[in-house]
């Protein structure tokens, strides 16, 4: 269960966030990194001198335009699937059946290294049920992901 | 008394020999790296500390005195349960190992640190050097950062970057900042993101493809590197694009974790980040090499596997996924199917990657990926070789050249500080893209001493290939001093640039651009004299041969035509080596001139 937490707030809904309902109005599917100024000549001083605006983050805190996490990061990896962009690489991923994205999801909830190429396929099957709509919120992505993983012989002792 | 005398006598020498024990350990590699202490690397700063910010030392004269430094790091680390230990863990440990003090849980009141060290651990470390791109000239000389890997090797989305960069505000948005920017005007940080938002930035953004490179550093040395990089949290460096850049300060960092690694031991006027992927190569440091391709090549490499009535369908269902009901694709096979709607996806996300999300963008994605799901499963279509980039050839370049103009012969010499252009050997390069800063020629002929034939400021270049996923507008510009006709042959002084488009089939590349041009030169009337033109050429690129043929033409305001046609052609001896010859027809009204020339190119670092 406790893995299940840490993947939980990994995508930026743990149990006490999903209060407070993840996200915002510019989070989830289709969402994208890129917000803040643009034109030629800040994009160009960003690139020479390899800038980031206002303060240094430290690991501390991290960029997640759009999406709202608050209360549910903590220092690590943490805010990895809540950034926006994050999610839909998931889904691409499990749409697929393979790739970095999920990856990363495994190793945080826990999969070993063994049932990860199961755990892909599994995935890969139930792509439809884990993302039944263009909407879907990080939180509910991740709860049904571990109903997924609850109704499967193999997987459910992760959750 | 005489005991008391004895007893004065061995504190004073206890005393002097604890001065000189600290002296001596201040000496040490670690303890000078552990303060940035420039060991005469680059031109600012010698023998000082390359730190900006009186937070960092202890003591007052400490950025340029590391044995007082050192001295008030002990005072301040020895009481159990100091603040300075909650700052300093990598000093603590360096004077702890040094002194021999043996405290089992130093940091045990820091729980911040303990925290923070909690969560950035790693087990590898892995230098990440995210290459140029086309259409962006401030991108070509490329970035570096670091990558710490916490040991699962597929799990890379949850490692930490470690990048150094300026910090600017929000209101920076004109040029004078980008000069700000070059001299040294803001400050450098460190700070430390999820690798995957670099991921995002470059691969995704910007279209660069990354070189992942793995360190050879072992666990207490990737120790000394963390535990060193908490204290430097908000700690400024005055930022210099030319040597104190990003790629300058992780040296410094992996000066911490080797101390002895020899890292900075030459004088450099720039590090440009290939410089340091080659210097730590040389150094034996790099144990692995890992191609993370962009969005771009990506989307190319999946529909280059289409032929092209399924790239057209492509299209349209990227358009409309409801084609995905059509006929047309119907009767295609299971297969090519999927290949098509993967294709289709990464064409919605690529074309709309810096777009805000809408229901259109969303729903279309969201229609393509259940598609993809519900198509058999295809293989990822294999990814074109590419030579990484720390196998191009140097930035420097040198070349002599002999040649005729006209009836009279002539000798060259060239020196170019910068970086490549587009005939220059292509390994490790991009095909099209030119970035050329400060290059010189003197030219000496039989009728006359040696002269200046051309100084290249600045010499820009971006023809990118457009195709049916990616339309991308191909520009440049450039500036300097040349030797062109007015009148008679003069040197001019000159500004032009120009736009349009290119495209590739195979090893061809046509291009055709729309240019203006200002001039100055002793004839021509008007202090500036501005002009329109265009240019249009092809470049072929096999192997070790890069071809140029062009035909540019100016009009200028007073009534002056001139245009000049080239064709060039570049072979690689080697590496470092180019052979280049190049014929050359300068044209104005009612006359013109020919020129030949070979040219033999050197390139070093």
């Amino acid at each position: 269960m406790k893995k299940v937490l840490l993947a939980a707030a990994l995508l930026g809904a743990s149990v006490s966030a999903q209060a407070v309902a993840p996200g915002g109005p510019g989070c989830g599917w289709g969402n994208l990194i890129f917000e803040g100024k643009s034109g030629m000549p800040v994009h160009l001083l960003a690139t020479i001198v390899n800038g980031t605006s206002g303060n240094a983050t430290f690991g501390m805190t991290s960029g997640t335009n759009g999406c709202d996490t608050s209360g549910a990061l903590t220092y690590s990896g943490e805010s990895l699937l809540s950034m926006n962009g994050v999610l839909e690489e998931v889904a691409q991923d499990m749409a697929t059946g393979e790739g970095e994205a999920l990856t990363a999801l495994s190793v945080s909830i826990g999969v070993s290294g063994d049932d990860r190429a199961y755990f892909n396929s599994v995935m890969h099957e139930n792509f439809a049920s884990i993302f039944p709509r263009q909407d879907v919120s990080a939180g509910e992505v991740m709860q049904r992901i571990t109903a997924v993983m609850q109704n499967d012989q193999k997987l459910a002792k992760y959750v | 008394m005489r005991a008391a005398l004895l007893c004065v006598l061995v504190l004073f020498c206890s005393t002097v020999a604890q001065a000189r024990d600290l002296e001596q350990l201040a000496q040490q590699p670690r303890w000078q790296a552990l303060l940035h202490i420039n060991p005469g690397a680059t031109l600012r700063d010698r023998q000082r500390s390359y730190v900006d910010d009186a937070d960092f030392f202890l003591a007052a004269d400490g950025a340029a005195n590391p044995v007082s430094e050192l001295a008030a790091t002990v005072e301040a680390l020895e009481p159990e349960a100091s603040p300075a230990r909650c700052r300093f863990p990598a000093r603590y440990r360096f004077v702890a190992e040094a002194l021999g003090w043996r405290d089992t849980e130093p940091f045990a009141h820091c729980a911040e640190y303990l925290e923070w060290r909690g969560a950035v651990h790693a087990k590898r470390a892995v230098l990440v050097f995210p290459a140029s791109y086309l259409n962006s000239p401030s991108s070509m000389f490329g970035h570096t950062l670091l990558r710490l890997d916490q040991g699962d090797d597929g799990a890379v989305w949850l490692s930490w970057a470690i990048n150094f960069g300026a910090v600017t505000t929000e209101q920076d948005n004109s040029l004078f900042y980008i000069y700000r920017g070059l001299a040294g005007g803001y400050p450098g940080r460190f700070n430390l993101v999820p690798y995957v938002q670099k991921i995002q930035q470059y691969s995704n953004m910007e279209s660069r493809d990354i070189w992942e490179y793995t360190l050879k550093l072992d666990q207490s040395q990737i120790d000394w590197m963390i535990d060193h990089l908490w204290e430097l949290r908000d700690i400024n460096f005055d930022y210099y694009f030319f040597d104190e850049n990003c790629s300058f300060r992780l040296l410094e960092l992996i000066q911490v974790a080797r101390p002895h690694g020899g890292l900075l031991d030459e004088l450099r006027f720039a590090e440009l980040p290939v410089n340091t992927v080659r210097a730590l190569e040389q150094r034996g440091l790099v144990t692995e090499r890992h191609y993370r391709p962009s969005k771009e090549v990506e989307l190319a490499a999946l529909s280059d596997r289409l032929d092209d009535q399924e790239q057209r369908l492509a299209r349209r269902l990227a358009a409309d996924p409801a084609v995905a009901e059509s006929d047309a694709f119907q009767s295609r096979p299971p297969r090519r199917q999927a290949m098509m709607a993967r294709t289709a996806y990464s064409y919605v996300r690529f074309v709309n990657r810096k777009a805000a999300r809408t229901e259109d963008i969303a729903g279309r994605s969201f229609a393509l990926l259940t598609l993809v799901n519900r198509l058999p499963s295809v293989e990822d279509p294999e990814l074109p070789d590419k030579a990484p980039p720390e196998s191009g050839h140097g930035s420097q370049m040198l070349a002599a050249s002999g040649g005729q103009r006209g009836s009279d012969d002539f000798g060259e010499v060239s020196y170019r500080l910068t970086y490549h252009d587009l005939l220059d050997n292509r390994r490790g390069f991009l095909d099209g893209a030119q970035i050329q800063g400060l290059g010189i020629t003197l030219r000496s002929t039989e009728s006359g001493a040696a002269r200046l034939e051309e100084l290249d400021l600045v010499s820009i270049r971006s023809l990118s290939p457009r195709g049916r996923f990616s339309k991308p507008l191909s520009w440049y510009v450039e500036g300097g001093l040349e030797r062109a006709w007015a009148g008679r042959r003069r040197l001019t002084r000159y500004v032009q640039g120009g736009a349009g488009g290119s495209w590739r089939s195979g090893p061809w590349q046509p291009y055709l651009l729309a240019s203006v041009r200002a001039e100055n030169n002793s004839d021509f009337g008007p202090l500036i004299t501005p002009g329109g033109g265009a240019e249009a050429g092809m470049l072929y690129h096999a192997g070790r041969w890069q071809w140029q043929l062009s035909s540019a033409g100016h009009y200028f305001s007073n009534d002056v035509y001139r245009h000049r046609s080239t064709l060039a052609v570049q072979y690689a001896l080697a590496r470092e080596h180019g052979l280049r010859a190049s014929l050359e027809r300068e044209g104005w009204r009612g006359d013109g001139e020919t020129e030949f020339k070979v040219q033999w190119r050197w390139y070093f670092d």
